[in-house]
């Protein structure tokens, strides 16, 4: 694999590498803290879980919708230009993707912000 | 149908905060999934029968994003947080609640109301009774098998499981009578183990409390003086505790104020003399495997004595 194709296919792949990131992160802090007994705490009277979840999610919000952007720019590129079926799919699954993965995030995040973290 | 709709066993009928938004979520998502499903089964067919010129919209890439993508998606993403808020809001626990705990048995409830404040802890079967406006807290266990606890005016389902307590939170916002059953198939007799709720205004819950927590009635006749010594000599306490005689079984439902209650059986049968001595007499063929042996050995005459005497109790 060439290491233009090996980043084709990353970039491909970012949103669910972002999405799977965001998972572990938000429900292994809301798990750990819980087992922990800690996750009511408060720091400036924002509780921590709700900080970090809102943090990662947003954080990796604008990492996909980054690579979102990225790949529509890459694909108008392509296309004007006489690019091979191959590099064109895979800006195409990129496109989709990423955007798949923006849902899924929010989807993913907005359990952990609005129930309580133990229960 | 709709005389079901407006029943003492209806999530149709909410009779309390939860209740009413569980109810408006099954509303939404019914309507909202009824209409979603007409129109797409108006637009297949459509697909299907429509002349292909006219039909040739459907194909777009520009029909596809906005119907296929943009409207399920953005549908999701409203009911999601919908049904998460009604989820955080319902089955929350308060601080002040009254406590009840119930363990499921096959095939009846045993209630227990602990002491608070200065009130005494009392026991009583198949019946549960509540204050109106205030929130209560269930802890939810079962002896046997796995039971379902389920009030559907008043609240969601839990499950019942034995070794672990399991909690149920509402607060019930009219008086009035409804009926739980259990949700959960637990054996030959799951579909006869309900029991009844009474919502009562705080003032009248008060004096059930303080009555029930009372021993049992002396007996005032010579007949119903009978009854109590059947009641003994028949091995009745051994299964059963009369709270104030020498009966004092745990295996069964306590009969100390059975005479007060609406049913018996685990809300089966109206509560009278009648139906009384009809339990007593055939209680496994009434309800075939029940964990009470039957008492058809009774003369006539007793059997009216010990029901009697249950009666009494009020
Ligand atoms: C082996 C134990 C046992 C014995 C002995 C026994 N019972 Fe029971 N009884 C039970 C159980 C268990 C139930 C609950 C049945 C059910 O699943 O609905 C019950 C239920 C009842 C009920 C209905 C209570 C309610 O609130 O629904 C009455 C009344 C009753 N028994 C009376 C008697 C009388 C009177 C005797 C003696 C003649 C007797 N029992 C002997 C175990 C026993
Ligand atoms: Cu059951």
């Amino acid at each position: 694999m060439t290491r233009r194709r090996f980043w084709q296919v990353f970039m491909m792949l970012c949103g669910f590498i972002i999405w799977a990131v965001q998972f572990t992160l938000i429900y292994g802090a809301t798990s750990t803290t819980c087992a922990l007994e800690v996750a009511e705490t408060r720091l400036l009277g924002i509780g921590i879980v709700p900080a970090v979840i809102a943090a990662v999610t947003l954080a990796a919000f604008l990492c996909t919708a980054g690579v979102l952007t990225y790949a529509l720019r890459e694909h108008r590129r392509l296309q004007s230009g006489n690019a091979g079926v191959t590099d064109i799919f895979l800006s195409q699954a990129a496109i989709l993707i990423s955007a798949f993965s923006i849902a899924a995030i929010v989807w993913q995040g907005l359990p952990a912000l609005i129930l309580p973290a133990c229960a | 149908m709709l005389a079901a709709c407006s029943g003492v066993q209806s999530a149709l009928n909410p009779a309390g905060g939860d209740s009413q938004h569980l109810y408006r979520l099954t509303v939404v998502m019914t309507v909202g999934g009824t209409l979603i499903f007409i129109g797409v089964t108006v637009l297949l067919l459509y697909a299907i029968y429509a002349p292909p010129e006219r039909r040739a919209w459907l194909g777009t890439r520009r029909t596809i994003i906005y119907g296929g993508l943009a409207f399920p998606i953005t549908t999701l993403s409203l009911l999601l947080p919908y049904g998460l808020i009604v989820m955080r809001d319902t089955d929350a626990p308060s601080p002040d609640a009254l406590q009840i705990e119930v363990v499921g048995e096959q095939y009846w409830w045993r209630v227990r109301y602990p002491a608070e404040g200065g009130r005494p802890d009392f026991a009583t079967a198949n019946e549960v009774v509540l204050p109106v406006g205030r929130p209560v807290s269930f802890t939810l266990t079962a002896a046997d098998v796995i039971h379902s606890f389920w009030i559907p005016n008043l609240g969601g389902k839990v499950d019942m499981i034995p070794g672990r307590a399991n909690r149920l939170s509402f607060t019930a916002e009219r008086t009035g009578v409804y009926r739980g059953v259990c949700a959960e198939f637990c054996g030959d007799q799951h579909a006869r183990m309900a029991f009844d709720v009474i919502v009562l205004d705080p003032a009248e819950f008060d004096a059930w409390r303080a009555a029930q927590a009372s021993g049992a009635q002396a007996p005032e006749t010579p007949f119903l003086e009978r009854g109590r010594t059947l009641f003994r000599t028949g091995g009745c306490g051994n299964c059963h505790a009369v709270r104030g005689t020498e009966a004092d079984g745990q295996f069964g439902p306590d009969l100390t104020h059975v005479g007060s209650r609406r049913t018996i059986g685990a809300g089966q049968f109206p509560n009278n003399v009648g139906t009384l001595a009809g339990w007593i007499a055939n209680t496994q063929h009434i309800k075939p495997g029940v964990r009470m042996p039957s008492y058809g050995m009774l003369s006539g005459e007793d059997l009216r004595a010990v029901a009697g005497y249950l009666e009494s109790l009020k």
